[in-house]
């Protein structure tokens, strides 16, 4: 077998000088009766050609997608990831590498990490970023607990426009915490600022509010900051789509406490829905209950400026059950993707392609009304997704966008009951999608 | 070395974008006032070439497995296949949103399923979840489905048993699920006190966490009594699967009575660690914990497979959308390559290596236990003390000899796991390889009798030295902003930044 290279000679060899006569005598500790007889029913070892035309195939039972441009979002987002970030991360240094316990050996990594805590604090004008949690919804759902620790409080408040799925991971996390969930209904495209007024109260740990909203909304930040603070609980920002930061005014000009981010759009691609990464920032005074890795600077013995894991006694390893976390192996080759990316667009790229996103978006929610087969349900400020009612059936939509090699929008009533969003979509806009792509689109949908 | 940001040259630039044609669209009428940046975010300004460059150099930093042997024990650093990346990457998995329709995605959901099936026959349970991102995201969801049971069972066991030896995840993991830990002790031959295990389980426990062989790499051999008084009690056990490496065909934890089990993608099945992650962390069941099972679970309905929610009983979601998909086919891979044979041959590889290592240099290093271990053995830099020489200068010197040391300090139990080395050589190690690190760890022997200093003063050799973690502790500096306000106090030289 081409990845064990030990033969049955060198076996025979090395048990003889381990001292016993048989591999079984190694294994005695096993009880007999409990160890697995006969072979397992795993299929004989394939060749490496016969490997690849095996997943081939499967991989034709899917939609030929390169080709196929996605008019869907919802928490995952086409962008184009540039070959020299696939390139650099094809290096086996990064990949087969372990946690950078051992900084003299993983000063790559580590460098890395900080770099990349550099831009997400510079994009979210926060002070301490963990670069890896794994994915938006768990990150949120770890600021969620984070608010409990640093409040001592036991409800929190959560906005229906936040991405569902973040939701119900949230719930699913605070489930064992004697937490009451509370959901605030959005009125219209935004959060019911009214409502939130009402709900707030002295036993509120956090308002979890995601910007731009599952919607696409816009929401004003700034306000439900001020709600929130009106009775000290913390405002945590879920940011499902992280490439808005470009456009945007930043989580923390507005006054945000925590921001829980998916890192996807910048470098990460849509892999059937993972691996992606999550990230936090967050204010200083906070850094002691955030979970998680973190690279900090400091030097070594000449002298030298390196980089290191610190602030490592909040981490599992060394408080065990009371650390702010169990979380250990992260999504770490994705920080390096992440700051590939970052790295690529910098300052102007990262602003024009935010800005080619918002621009697309609206452009096509223009066409479309243009078409006449769809209403607005909502007017509103949107970032790079927006709300459509078909007056065509969607199968029909649906089927007519696959045909032409698009991924249709998502259909919203698979997430927001109620009449009002009867054949409603969501459409997302990237920058894979030009301008005659759009106008395709638009054709398609008004024959 | 330098950081990206001060490569940065104002004006570069290392993108290309489509040209922004919407001339119709102002961004004005988009973004409303309460959301208007009013200065562009300064990130850095470099070209393509600088950035290749950069990470290149960055690369160089790094130790990865194919640069030589990586023996950290309970990590299982074994050789990571170069196909299981090509197809992993095939355009039609890259692409592949995850709400787009069912009928474009039976590939994928093809491979999950089959890949259910063969974690099921490789564990003995019934049902696997893949949603899992990593091994302690494995153990929560586990802890979850307990607390889950239990409550819908009207039992209120609110306490985890967790034996010291346990990685720090598990006590983490079962009090994120909102247990009290209770510890048990390891007896002398290093594996559960089960005398101390019968007076602790009680009906107010949910169960014990146990990973077997353990992690001083010993299998545990009063298993069945510990099945026996942990579900005579009416309490789960949880099989963490980080040690599965040694297992393969040799033992099932569903067939020794584990209810639940959770999969470590990225030791035992050979997807690539990245410098963290990401892994996966599928968690597998026994029927009677089938429904509790995180959302989503994929079934075949004999033409189509589906994407279904797990049901009432279910402890719900636990990320976005549906597994490190990637990761899933990376595992795949691996287990049609291996085959039944090969995924025996492993297991039993990865004994060998590892006894070979304890026979050849436990009278240099004094093991914690001195009897056959599984897949990793514990040695200790006990008798080193006397020469005013650590693990960790151990560990270090290790460096200058191009391996990457063992998992050191971890376990930690006086009297016998003190100054503890784990040491894990998978079985992709040849025994060439073992026989130089081997070399090494016994020349390094020497030089801590006569020539001390050079463990305590090493690494010598690599791109950087020993590092200053107080310092870093005490004086946070978490992003290159917080370094350039300190700029005037920190008064790095050129060469201390640029090397």
């Amino acid at each position: 077998m081409r990845y064990i290279p030990t033969t049955e000679e060198q076996k025979k060899g090395m048990l003889g000088e381990i001292g016993v006569s048989s591999f079984r005598d190694l294994i005695e500790a096993i009880p007999t009766d409990v160890r697995f007889k006969g072979k397992l029913n795993v299929p004989e070892a394939i060749s490496e050609s016969e490997l690849e035309e095996k997943i081939y195939r499967l991989s034709k039972r899917n939609a030929d997608f390169f080709p196929m441009k996605p008019l869907i979002g919802a928490g995952a987002y086409r962008h184009y990831v540039p070959e020299a970030e696939k390139s650099l991360l094809q290096r086996e240094e990064f990949w087969t590498s372990y946690t950078p316990y051992q900084p003299e050996l993983s000063q790559g990594t580590l460098q890395s990490m900080f770099e990349f805590q550099t831009y997400i604090a510079r994009l979210t004008h926060m002070d301490v970023v963990i670069p890896s949690i794994y994915d938006g919804a768990s990150a949120t759902a770890e600021a969620a607990l984070m608010s409990l620790r640093l409040t001592h409080r036991n409800k929190i408040i959560v906005s229906s426009l936040l991405h569902p799925h973040y939701r119900e991971t949230i719930k699913t996390y605070i489930a064992p915490h004697d937490t009451q969930v509370i959901e605030v209904w959005h009125k219209d495209t935004l959060l019911n600022i009214e409502k939130l007024k009402e709900l707030i109260s002295d036993d509120i740990a956090c308002v979890i509010v995601q910007n731009p909203n599952f919607f696409g909304g816009i929401e004003n930040l700034t306000q439900i900051c001020e709600i929130t603070h009106s009775k000290n609980a913390l405002l945590i920002n879920a940011i499902a789509e992280s490439m808005s930061l470009g456009v945007l005014r930043s989580p923390g000009e507005m006054g945000v406490d925590i921001v829980a981010g998916e890192a996807q759009s910048f470098g990460i691609d849509l892999n059937y829905g993972g691996p992606y990464n999550g990230y936090l920032a967050a204010r200083k005074q906070f850094l002691r209950q955030l979970p998680g890795r973190i690279a900090g600077e400091t030097v070594d013995v000449d002298g030298k400026r390196v980089f290191v894991m610190t602030m490592r006694a909040r981490e599992q390893d060394i408080r065990r059950e009371k650390a702010t976390s169990n979380i250990c192996s992260n999504h770490g080759l994705n920080i390096l993707a992440s700051n590939i990316y970052l790295s690529l667009m910098g300052t102007d790229g990262l602003y024009e392609i935010s800005l080619l996103n918002t621009k697309a978006a609206h452009y096509l929610e223009k066409l479309l009304l243009k078409t006449g087969k769809f209403e607005r349900v909502f007017d509103y400020a949107f970032y790079n997704e927006f709300l459509m009612k078909s007056k065509n059936s969607i199968p029909t939509v649906n089927r007519k966008l696959l045909q032409n090699n698009f991924i249709p929008p998502l259909e919203i009533s698979k997430f927001y009951r109620g009449e009002e969003f009867k054949d409603v979509l969501l459409f997302a806009v990237t920058e894979v999608l030009n301008k005659d792509d759009l106008n395709r689109v638009a054709e398609i949908l008004s024959e | 070395m330098k950081l990206i940001f001060e490569k940065s040259v104002k004006g570069r630039d290392g993108y290309s974008l489509p040209v922004d044609s919407f001339d119709e669209v102002d961004i004005k009428d988009c973004i409303p006032d309460y959301a208007t940046i009013a200065t562009r975010k300064a990130l850095s300004e470099v070209s393509e070439v600088d950035v290749v460059r950069h990470f290149t150099k960055l690369s160089k930093f790094n130790h990865g497995v194919d640069d030589g042997l990586y023996p950290l024990g309970s990590c299982t650093m074994k050789y990571n296949p170069k196909v299981n990346e090509k197809v992993a990457a095939l355009n039609n998995f890259v692409y592949a949103h995850p709400l787009a329709p069912e009928e474009t995605v039976q590939g994928c959901l093809e491979i999950m399923h089959d890949l259910n099936n063969l974690f099921c026959e490789i564990t003995g349970v019934d049902q696997y979840a893949l949603a899992p991102a990593a091994g302690a995201h494995g153990e929560l969801v586990g802890n979850l489905i307990m607390r889950k049971y239990f409550v819908d069972h009207d039992e209120k066991r609110h306490k985890m048993l967790v034996p010291d030896s346990a990685h720090g995840t598990n006590p983490a993991s079962a009090a994120m699920a909102g247990f009290k830990i209770v510890e048990v002790k390891s007896n002398e031959k290093g594996t559960v006190d089960v005398e101390q295990l019968h007076e602790l389980m009680d009906e107010n426990t949910a169960g014990l966490m146990l990973t077997n062989p353990n992690t001083v790499g010993l299998y545990d051999e009063g298993i069945k009594d510990i099945e026996r008084i942990v579900h005579g009690k009416g309490g789960l056990l949880y099989y963490d699967g980080a040690n599965l490496n040694a297992s393969f065909g040799i033992m099932r934890p569903g067939d020794v009575g584990f209810d639940i089990v959770h999969l470590n993608l990225h030791k035992t099945f050979s997807t690539p660690h990245g410098g963290g992650g990401p892994g996966g962390g599928a968690i597998g069941v026994k029927n009677a914990l089938t429904p509790y099972l995180p959302t989503p679970i994929v079934t075949f309905d004999g033409a189509k497979y589906h994407l279904v929610d797990a049901g009432d009983k279910s402890i719900g979601r636990i990320r976005a959308f549906w597994a490190n998909f990637s990761v899933l086919v990376k595992t795949y891979a691996w287990i049609l390559s291996m085959g039944a044979d090969g995924l025996h041959n492993a297991s039993e590889v990865s004994i060998i290596n590892a006894n070979y290592v304890l026979a050849k240099l436990k009278k240099y290093y004094r093991p914690a236990y001195d009897r056959y271990c599984e897949h990793e053995c514990v040695l200790t830099g006990r008798d080193y003390k006397k020469y005013g020489i650590k693990t960790l200068d151990i560990a270090k010197r290790l460096m200058d000899y191009g391996f990457h040391p063992p998992t050191i300090y971890f376990p930690h139990f006086a009297p016998y796991a003190e100054e503890t080395m784990m040491i894990e050589p998978p079985e992709s190690e040849s025994k060439e390889e073992i026989d130089e690190f081997i070399d090494a760890m016994v020349r390094i022997s020497n030089e801590a009798k006569t020539n001390p200093g050079l463990l305590k003063d090493a690494p010598h050799n690599t791109p950087i030295r020993r590092t200053d973690d107080v310092l870093a502790a005490r004086r946070p500096i978490l992003n290159y902003d917080d370094e350039l306000k300190l700029r005037d106090e920190l008064k790095y030289r050129n060469e201390d930044i640029n090397f």
